[in-house]
C-alpha cells in the first residue's frame, strides 16, 4: 500500500525534458562555442588584415624581393615565428606572419577554456550537485570534452568563414581549400591544447595549478619548435612538438592534410586519459599527490601588502618574463624592421633629417603593442583587487584594525610600482636586444620610451580604481572597455580621418611615439594627473560604500 | 561611567527596496553577553556588518566603546574580534600561517592562549586551508578571533559546522571570556547555546527588534504552560481571564496562562485536581511564539478576549 502511495513521487516526471546525461556537455558547449566563435572572428580578422596589408604595401615584385632578401634566411626571426617560406606571395607571407602567432593564441584559448570548464567548475562546487545526481565522474569529463570540442569547431568555422571571404579578393587570392586547411591547423592546435588542459586539470588540485602545468607544456612545445626552426640542423625536432605539426601542415603554401594524423592521435589518447583519470580520482582532489600539509611555517610576509605581493608573485613574474621576452624580441629585430620602413627613400630622407635611425622608427610603431601589454597588467591589477573584495578575503583584513584607505592605497602603490618596473624592464630589454644587433638605439631614449608606454596603463588603472569604488561589480567590464577603446581609436584613427576630439580621448593617441620622437612629458603629466585624480576620488568613494560580494 | 561595548542608535539599512534593518536601538554593556536571535533574513548579519563598518548605514549610527563605527573604524576594531559564519581564507596558506597573518594585522596576540586554543579545538595548523573541512576552517577563524583577547567579541553564527564536542569547547571559551570581563554579541540559531551563555537576549524580526531582555524578563512577557489532571470531569476554563490555547485529552487539560495565574488557580481549587504541573516556556517556545506571533494571534484571538 505504502509503495503505491509513494510511487508517483519516485516516478515523478522530470522537471525538464532535457536528459540529465547531457547536461554538462550542453553547458560546456554553450560557454565554449560562444568564446570559440568570438576568438575565431578575431583570428579571421587578424589574418585578413595581414593579408590585405601585405597586398597593398608590397605591390611590386621588386619590393617583395627585398623582403625575401631581408627575412628569407633570417634564423632569428625564423626561430620566433617559423621559417619564411615563399613570403614573396600573399599566402606565404600571411602564413608566416599568422600561423605560429594564432597557433599560440589558440593554445592559450584551449588551456583557459578547458581548465575553466572542468577544474574551474569543480572548484566552484557546481559539478558536485550534478555528480550527486545521475552523472558519473567519467561521464562528466567525457561530456565536458565533447562540449568543448564544439567550441573548437566554432573557432574553426568562424575563422574559416572570414579567411575564405577575404581570400576571394583578387589582391589576396587564397583558395577555399587553403583557407579551410589554415583554419583547421589553427583550430587543431586549439583542440590539442584544450585536451592537454583537460588532462592537466585531472592531474592537479586547482585550476591555477592546471593552468601552470598546461602552460609549461605549451612553453616546452614552443621552445622545441624554436630550436627546430633556428637552422641548427635539428629540424626533425618539429615532429615531436604539437606546434611543429601545425607548422608542418603548411596550410597556405602546400597543404598536407595527413599531418592531421598525429594531431588526431594526440587528442584521442589524451582525451581517453582524461576520462580514465577522472573516474579514478576523488572529486575536488588531483591525481598527483598534493602537499596539503606543511611541516613548518614558511617565512611568509605577514603584512597585507607583503602578502598581496607574495600571492601574486607567479602572475607578476609571468608578466615580467613576457615583457622582457617581448622587449628582447623587438630590440633584436628593430634593425631589420627599420630597414623595412626606410626601404622607401622618401621616408629614409625624412627620418635622416630628424636624426632618427630606422630601428627607432620601427620601435616607435611596435611599442604600441608594449603599451597594450602593460595596460593588460593594469587591468589585471584592478581586477585582482576587486576579486580580493568579492571573494571575501578583504573582509578578514577590514574587520581588524586595518582601514579601507590603507588597503586601497597599498594596492595602488603596488600597481604603480609594477607598471613603472614593467616600463623600465620593457625599455631595458629592448635596448639590450637592439644593442646585441648593433642597432643604433640610445639607452636613455629606450628608457624613456619604456616609461612612456606605462603612462596610458596607469591611466587605465586610475579609471579602474574609480570604477572599483563606484561600480564594483562592473570593474572588469569598465577596465577592458577603456583598454579596447584606447586601442580601437588609435588603430582606426590612423586609418580613418577622425575628429580630433575622439582621437584625444585615447590614451595611446596622447602618448608620444617614442623612441622616434621625444617623450611628450606634458601630455603624460596630464594623463598621470587624470589617473591620480580618478584613483584619489576612488579612494574617497570606496570609504563610503558597502563592502560587496559577487 | 565607561561607554557601552556596543551602542546602536536608530540604525537602519536599506538594500534598494528591501528594509534589511529598520531603526535598531541596541546596547551591550561592558562584560555582558548578549544573544541575538531571529529567523533567516531577520537582519542579524546586516546589523553585525553595520557594527563592523563593512556596510554604510542608511540612517542612524553605531558606536563601539564610544568610538563611531564609521569615522573611528580602526580604533574601534583594535578593541574587538569578529567571527563570521563562513570563513573565506587564503587557500594556499596553512593554518599556522593564517594565524600569524591575522594576528599580525590585529596587532595583539596572547601566544600562550593561542597554543591552548589550538589544543582545545584540536586544530591541525600544518594543513593548508584548502585541505580543511568547513568545520575545521571555522575552528581556525574562531582561534584567530579568540587569541586576541579582544574586549568585545562579535560572533555571527560562530559554531556553524562544529561538532558537539567543539561546540562545548566554544561555550567554555565564551564563559571564560565573560569571567575576564570581555563583552560578547552572539548571533545564533542554536537556542540552547544562547540560553546557556547569554545574559540578555535580543529577538529580531523583519529588520526590527521585537524583544530585548533577560531570560526572566522574556519569560514574564510570555505565557506559562499549565497541565492539570482531574478526578472526574475537566471544567470549562475558557472564560477564565488570561487563559488560551486550551487542549483537553480525556481528563487532562493543557492550557497557557498570560499574566496572573490566580483566577485559574481559584477555579481549579474547586474542581477536584488530581495532578498539577506548570512550567515556564523554554527559549524555543519563546522564540517560536515571537516568530509565529501573527499566526497564533489570528487563530486564538477570540480566546484572549
Amino acid at each position: 500500500m505504502a509503495r503505491t502511495k509513494n510511487s508517483p513521487e519516485v516516478d515523478a516526471t522530470p522537471v525538464t525534458s532535457n536528459s540529465p546525461s547531457t547536461v554538462i556537455a550542453r553547458l560546456s558547449a554553450r560557454t565554449s562555442v560562444r568564446a570559440g566563435v568570438g576568438w575565431g572572428l578575431v583570428f579571421g580578422f587578424y589574418v585578413a588584415t595581414q593579408a590585405l596589408t601585405y597586398a597593398t604595401t608590397y605591390k611590386t615584385a621588386a619590393s617583395r624581393h627585398i623582403l625575401v632578401q631581408e627575412f628569407g634566411n633570417n634564423a632569428g626571426i625564423s626561430a620566433l615565428v617559423g621559417p619564411a617560406i615563399r613570403i614573396d606571395t600573399v599566402p606565404g607571407f600571411t602564413s608566416w606572419k599568422c600561423l605560429t602567432v594564432l597557433a599560440i593564441m589558440g593554445a592559450v584559448w584551449g588551456i583557459l577554456t578547458s581548465t575553466k570548464l572542468t577544474r574551474g567548475e569543480e572548484d566552484a562546487g557546481r559539478w558536485e550537485l550534478l555528480l550527486a545526481g545521475r552523472v558519473t565522474r567519467r561521464s562528466a569529463a567525457q561530456q565536458a570534452l565533447v562540449g568543448m570540442s564544439a567550441g573548437a569547431l566554432g573557432l574553426f568555422v568562424s575563422t574559416a568563414l572570414i579567411i575564405t571571404a577575404v581570400g576571394h579578393s583578387s589582391k589576396v587570392n587564397i583558395g577555399v581549400g587553403s583557407a579551410l586547411c589554415f583554419s583547421l591547423a589553427v583550430a587543431g592546435g586549439a583542440l590539442m591544447f584544450l585536451v592537454i588542459g583537460a588532462l592537466c586539470a585531472q592531474l592537479s588540485t586547482s585550476r591555477r595549478q592546471a593552468i601552470s602545468f598546461a602552460s609549461a607544456v605549451l612553453g616546452v612545445s614552443y621552445a622545441i619548435r624554436m630550436v627546430a626552426d633556428s637552422g641548427s640542423g635539428l629540424s626533425w625536432l618539429r615532429w615531436i612538438t604539437p606546434l611543429g605539426w601545425i607548422e608542418e601542415m603548411r596550410p597556405l603554401t602546400s597543404p598536407r592534410l595527413w599531418v592531421l594524423a598525429p594531431v588526431a592521435a594526440l587528442v584521442a589518447v589524451l582525451g581517453a586519459g582524461t576520462i580514465l583519470l577522472a573516474g579514478r580520482r576523488d572529486v575536488g582532489a588531483g591525481t598527483l599527490p598534493d602537499r596539503s600539509t606543511l611541516s613548518s611555517v614558511r617565512r611568509l610576509p605577514t603584512s597585507p601588502w607583503g602578502l598581496a605581493v607574495y600571492l601574486s608573485r607567479g602572475t607578476l613574474l609571468a608578466w615580467g618574463g613576457s615583457i622582457v621576452a617581448y622587449g628582447l624580441l623587438l630590440g633584436s629585430i628593430a634593425k631589420s624592421g627599420g630597414k623595412m620602413i626606410t626601404a622607401s627613400s622618401s621616408l629614409r630622407n625624412d627620418f635622416a633629417r630628424l636624426g632618427i635611425s630606422g630601428a627607432e622608427a620601427y620601435l616607435s610603431v611596435a611599442y604600441l603593442l608594449m603599451a597594450v601589454v602593460l595596460s593588460f597588467v593594469a587591468v589585471g591589477q584592478v581586477n585582482a583587487a576587486r576579486k580580493e573584495e568579492s571573494g571575501g578575503l578583504l573582509e578578514n583584513l577590514l574587520v581588524r584594525p586595518f582601514s579601507r584607505v590603507s588597503w586601497l592605497t597599498q594596492r595602488i602603490a603596488l600597481a604603480t610600482a609594477v607598471l613603472a618596473l614593467g616600463g623600465v624592464l620593457a625599455g631595458l630589454s629592448t635596448w639590450v636586444g637592439a644593442a646585441r644587433e648593433h642597432a643604433d638605439v640610445p639607452l636613455s631614449s629606450m628608457f624613456d620610451a619604456g616609461l612612456n608606454v606605462a603612462v596610458p596603463a596607469l591611466l587605465i588603472f586610475g579609471v579602474g580604481v574609480l570604477a572599483l569604488a563606484v561600480v564594483p561589480r562592473m570593474v572588469s567590464v569598465v577596465t577592458y572597455a577603456v583598454l579596447v577603446w584606447f586601442l580601437l581609436v588609435e588603430i582606426l584613427g590612423s586609418v580613418v580621418t577622425a575628429n580630433h576630439w575622439i582621437l584625444d580621448l585615447s590614451g595611446y593617441h596622447q602618448m608620444a611615439a617614442a623612441p622616434a620622437v621625444a617623450v611628450n612629458w606634458s601630455a603624460n603629466a596630464v594623463m598621470i594627473a587624470l589617473a591620480v585624480g580618478a584613483a584619489g576620488l576612488g579612494v574617497l568613494r570606496f570609504n563610503r560604500r558597502d563592502v560587496k560580494g559577487e | 561611567m565607561s561607554a557601552p561595548a556596543i551602542a546602536a542608535f536608530d540604525l537602519a539599512k536599506n538594500f534598494g527596496d528591501t528594509h534589511a534593518l529598520q531603526g535598531l536601538d541596541l546596547q551591550v554593556e561592558e562584560g555582558q553577553i548578549v544573544g541575538c536571535l531571529g529567523p533567516n533574513g531577520a537582519g542579524k548579519t546586516t546589523m553585525i556588518r553595520l557594527l563592523l563598518g563593512l556596510l554604510v548605514p542608511s540612517r542612524g549610527r553605531a558606536e563601539i566603546f564610544g568610538l563611531d563605527t564609521r569615522r573611528q573604524t580602526v580604533a574601534a576594531h583594535r578593541r574587538l574580534a569578529y567571527v563570521p559564519g563562513e570563513a573565506n581564507l587564503w587557500p594556499s596558506l596553512s593554518g599556522a600561517e593564517t594565524l600569524r597573518l591575522l594576528g599580525n594585522v590585529h596587532g595583539q596576540v596572547d601566544l600562550t592562549y593561542q597554543a591552548e586554543l589550538i589544543e582545545r579545538f584540536n586544530l591541525d595548523t600544518t594543513k593548508r586551508v584548502r585541505a580543511l573541512s568547513k568545520g575545521n576552517r571555522q575552528k581556525l577563524i574562531l582561534v584567530a578571533a579568540l587569541m586576541t583577547r579582544a574586549e568585545l567579541l562579535i560572533l555571527d553564527e560562530p559554531t556553524s559546522g562544529l561538532d558537539p564536542l567543539m561546540e562545548q569547547a566554544f561555550r567554555q571559551c565564551i564563559l571564560e571570556a565573560k569571567e575576564r570581563g570581555q563583552s560578547v554579541l552572539l548571533s545564533s540559531h542554536i537556542l540552547s547555546e544562547v540560553e546557556a551563555l547569554c545574559d540578555r537576549i535580543a529577538i529580531l524580526r523583519s529588520g526590527a527588534l521585537v524583544e530585548m531582555g533577560t531570560m526572566a524578563q522574556l519569560r514574564h512577557l510570555s505565557a506559562l504552560t499549565v497541565e492539570a489532571t482531574f478526578e472526574v470531569d475537566v471544567p470549562d476554563v475558557a472564560k477564565v481571564p488570561g487563559v488560551s490555547m486550551i487542549e483537553v485529552q480525556g481528563r487532562t487539560l493543557r492550557c497557557q496562562v498570560r499574566g496572573s495565574i490566580e483566577p485559574l488557580l481559584a477555579m481549579l481549587a474547586h474542581s477536584g485536581v488530581q495532578e498539577l504541573l506548570s512550567h515556564e516556556p523554554s527559549l524555543e517556545e519563546l522564540f517560536l511564539s515571537h516568530y509565529g506571533a501573527p499566526l497564533v494571534e489570528a487563530t486564538h484571538g477570540p480566546d484572549e478576549k
